[in-house]
């Protein structure tokens, strides 16, 4: 029986992120995970939203966790950012009953909406390893992944509570899902180092240079690819390497691709992109 | 066009009255001592001025209007050289701020609390005689050093130090000593030092006089010479031929002495410890001397030894390796088999005394906070954490993986600079400015008031451990050294949430909040959050400071029109419009940036590396580049019911 969950894309999967919103679905399925989609659900605030108004953040995703709690399901989404900044929404709601009520009673009166509080909200790759295992996840695999691969998880679902089983400052979930869809995985020490993504637009100097750093380190460490479990790092990873090699004078090339995009390839799902992705570690390389 | 929006919070006003300086400091004179660290003149320059050969106080200069930060100062002070007087030090302490009698009650709590822990375990052993006797044979003055330093060290573990110079001291004395330490150097070619002699002499030929004493012996040598520590071995054994009991193996140090002197004397000090009254070594009460000594209350409260001893692990420890001689990086692997218990300061102690002198790394108290390192992704104090509790044992082994703090440039292997912190720090100017305040009169005297719940708010926001580890917890720090960091960022906020201090100082303090090089410069507070309690604190302060450096700009720049917009772009469709945020907050010269860069570039031919169709939407047909590729779309689609959004937003933040 699938296990159903309300799928939140994150905040730029619709945008510059694409391939995540093609490819999670695809991803679900051969996990045995049915999204239903939270059509109504607002963008998380991303850690920008609360430097205007801490308390609209709150309302707005206190109306998308009550949506879905009103669907009798928890959240899943495959963005890290996200699911840090529900998760910790939703735990400042929990501990103050204060606000809770405030903010059902703004809900209350716009939306017809109460927040319980019974809900949860989960990263994929937690789902992934504390609910569906690794047993599973290997019965899955149909193109095994032969590269060295860094696992980048952010610091974002590296909190207190939001990590499922995982260790907050040492995690180790991604290596296992690496492992099992048959890369090396590497060791490296900033994997849950911050790139910045909430100073992008404005302090872009030392963002290009963390997230240089980020990249460097996974290619010293043999990285041939890097997988990203948020899709905002994602971008950032992805999309800013060349401006993030030229201000910090670093090695920054190497392919970028996002969590759905492995698992649904590894599962055997859009062969084509597979194939160009491998032409792009074995042949073109940086 | 922004100039006109209201603040989102107003700053926090003051809420009650203070008048009395919380550290009324009449008189401060610097010690013999000094090594001119800097340490105090970074801290508050208009009291202390640190010359060639010592610190000096400025002349003229008035100790009662800088109270607090000679007191830091004080404190801070690496051999401890700054004296100070306090006012009314020995009446009545009517004028303490409300922070300072909770921060003394915590005290007296824990030591009230440390006292019965004692009582519940060690009570027995630590009553009677607990004289510990430390004889030194000296001859530069190496032992009689470290004699003393030892004395000063016995209190830890419930002892009373004595230093006893060999020269003229009666052999028949000692047979009443039921605990002995001996510090003897080799002179010469095996010599004895000069004030040994004549003691060692009278000891051969003592007989068993010494029945009821346990001993040990630190020697020290110089390994170049034949007879290396050649006295001390004299000594151990005729200490043994008077009928001595060997509490712990003699240490044979060569003239780097002090890593082995101190590993040999925090355990034969815990072994001689638990030597009670009647002169009998309680083995058994060893693990629970050793977690005394270490300030770890935690087993005996519980009155249950076996609580905190624990049993041995095998463990990889991997340090991060820098020889700033060569310039040469890398990392040393040693398998270890440790106690649990043993903090990971003591695992550095043991590998610099057992397998390599030349390993560096900050040693102090176990909460010296300049001692900070990063065990497993972890930043922490390394003598506040044991190894049974940050160990990762992921199927090959236990490891420990520690590295110095990222924020800070690395001098050799762990150590690294610290002085660039308290460059920041004294950049922000951080003192105390008082505004005048009306007082009231309270028991004859003027006394100011303050809500208690503020007052403790004010004490507990800015007492951290450490704030170099709080600096080091910004992932935006080691890439912007001009950023003063998340613990300046949050000193800065709490000081300006002071009541006592005056409305110039707290508009000086936002604009210093609101400059380049503050709270703006942080990038991304998730990486602050994630430290534990220490860090969800702090990164609320740094919100609240962003909210008021942003208000203070009318959302102005970049910062503010970033958070301005996006925010805008949520009410107009729920999403975040990308373009709407690179028209608006970028501009023009931003988005010519990208296209030069390459960003632009490789948003256009993202479809080359994902695999997608080149094309994701009609716009492309008709404006391209918008909708190639990766470029975010022009226009969202707006999330179902948009007008709830819209309610709620009208509701809570008409400014949007």
């Amino acid at each position: 029986m699938a296990m159903k969950y309300a799928y939140h894309p994150g905040n730029v999967a619709h945008s510059n992120a694409l391939e995540v919103a093609d490819t999670m679905p695809f991803a679900a399925e051969s996990l045995g995970i049915e999204l239903i989609p939270l059509d109504a659900a607002t963008s998380c605030g991303a850690g920008i939203l609360r430097q205007a108004n801490e308390e609209l953040q709150i309302t707005l995703n206190a109306r998308t966790l009550a949506i879905a709690e009103s669907m009798g399901l928890d959240i899943i989404t495959s963005c890290a950012t996200t699911a840090g900044t529900l998760h910790e929404d939703l735990n400042n709601l929990r501990n103050d009953k204060q606000l809770l009520s405030k903010v059902n009673d703004i809900l209350q009166r716009h939306c017809g909406l109460t927040l319980k509080c019974e809900i949860n909200v989960h990263h994929l790759l937690h789902v992934i390893v504390d609910e569906i295992g690794l047993e599973k996840l290997a019965d899955a695999v149909k193109n095994p992944f032969g590269f060295k691969i860094a696992g980048y998880y952010g610091p974002n679902i590296q909190q207190d509570g939001a990590c499922g089983g995982d260790d907050i400052f040492d995690p180790d979930y991604l290596e296992q899902v690496i492992s099992v869809l048959g890369g090396e995985p590497v060791q490296w020490s900033s994997k849950t180092q911050s790139v910045g993504v909430p100073g992008l637009f404005s302090e872009d100097k030392t963002v290009m240079k963390q997230t240089a750093s980020v990249l460097s380190d996974a290619k010293s460490e043999g990285a041939q690819l890097v997988v990203s479990a948020c899709n905002l790092s994602h971008m950032l990873l992805d999309v800013y390497q060349g401006k993030a090699g030229k201000v910090s004078g670093k090695k920054t090339k190497v392919p970028v691709i996002h969590l759905t995009e492995f698992l649904a390839f590894a599962f055997g799902h859009y062969i084509d992109r597979c194939a160009q992705l491998r032409t792009r570690v074995l042949v073109i390389g940086d | 066009m922004f100039n006109n929006r209201n603040p989102v919070d107003s700053l926090v006003q003051p809420v009650g009255l203070w008048v009395i300086p919380m550290s009324a400091v009449t008189k401060v004179w610097i010690d013999e001592g000094c090594i001119t660290c800097d340490a105090c003149e970074n801290i508050v320059p208009e009291v202390f001025q640190v010359e060639d050969e010592t610190c000096v106080i400025v002349d003229g200069v008035n100790p009662s209007e800088w109270g607090d930060d000679i007191i830091e100062a004080a404190e801070g002070c690496p051999v401890d050289v700054i004296m100070y007087e306090v006012a009314g030090a020995d009446e009545e302490p009517a004028e303490e701020s409300p922070a300072e009698v909770i921060e003394e009650a915590v005290a007296v709590a824990e030591e009230v609390s440390t006292a019965s822990a004692g009582a519940g375990v060690l009570a027995e052993l630590m009553s009677g005689d607990r004289d510990v006797h430390i004889f030194f044979g000296s001859q530069s003055g190496n032992a009689e050093s470290l004699s003393a330093k030892w004395a000063k060290k016995a209190s830890d573990y419930g002892l009373v130090g004595h230093v006893h110079d060999m020269d003229g001291f009666d052999i028949a004395t000692m047979s009443g000593m039921k605990r002995v330490l001996i510090a003897c150097s080799t002179w010469g070619e095996g010599d004895m030092p000069d004030n040994a002699e004549a003691l060692y002499a009278a000891a051969k030929g003592a007989g068993k006089i010494l029945s009821n004493t346990h001993f040990s012996v630190c020697a020290l040598g110089d390994s170049s010479y034949e007879f290396f520590c050649e006295s001390g071995k004299e000594w151990d054994q005729v200490m043994e031929e008077m009928g001595a009991s060997r509490i712990h193996e003699r240490v044979d140090c060569d003239v780097d002495y002090d890593a082995p002197s101190e590993a040999w004397m925090s355990i034969a000090m815990s072994k001689i410890a638990c030597v009670d009254d009647s002169g009998t070594f309680q083995e058994d009460l060893l693990e629970a001397m050793i977690s005394h000594a270490s300030g770890d209350s935690s087993a005996a409260v519980a009155g249950d030894v076996a609580s905190v001893a624990e049993p041995e692990i095998q463990v990889t420890a991997t340090i991060f390796r820098y020889d700033s001689m060569t310039g040469e990086t890398g990392a040393d692997a040693w398998a270890c088999s440790l106690p649990g218990h043993y903090s990971v300061l003591q695992l550095l102690r043991t590998l610099k005394s057992t397998q390599d002198g030349s390993l560096t790394f900050r040693d102090g108290a176990n909460n010296d906070p300049t001692t900070g390192v990063c065990v497993n992704g972890r930043l922490v104090l390394p003598g506040m954490v044991r190894l049974s509790d940050i160990a990762r044992d992921k199927g090959n082994g236990a490891q420990i993986r520690i590295e110095p703090l990222a924020a800070f440039d690395v001098i050799r292997d762990l150590a690294v600079d610290l002085s660039s912190y308290d460059k920041l720090r004294m950049s922000t100017k951080p003192w105390f400015v008082g505004g005048e305040r009306e007082g009231s009169y309270a028991s004859g005297v003027v006394m100011g008031t303050m809500d208690p719940v503020v007052a403790t708010e004010l004490h507990s926001s800015t007492n951290f451990e450490s704030h170099y580890i709080l600096h080091a917890s910004s992932d935006a720090v080691p890439h912007n050294q001009s950023y003063i960091g998340p613990a300046l960022v949050n000193h800065l906020w709490n000081r300006s949430c002071d009541p006592r201090i005056s409305d110039k100082s707290r508009t000086a303090i936002i604009e210093s909040l609101s400059d380049v090089n503050g709270v703006k410069a942080e990038t991304d507070m998730a990486s602050i959050r994630r430290q534990g309690t220490m860090g969800l604190a702090v990164s609320k302060s740094i919100l609240q400071a962003k909210k008021a450096a942003l208000a203070h700009d009318g959302y102005n720049g970049r910062h503010g029109k970033h958070v301005w917009w996006y925010t805008w772009s949520i009410k107009s469709s729920g999403k975040v419009n990308e373009t709407t945020l690179y028209r608006t907050v970028l501009g023009p010269m931003g988005l010519a940036s990208n296209a030069l860069s390459g960003v632009s570039a490789r948003m256009i031919f993202g479809f080359t590396r994902t695999g997608r169709p080149m094309i994701n939407e009609l716009l492309a047909l008709v404006a391209p580049p918008a909708g190639i590729g990766k470029m975010p779309k022009q226009f969202n689609s707006k999330v179902e019911n948009h007008h709830e959004v819209v309610s709620i937003f009208n509701e809570m933040d008409g400014r949007f």
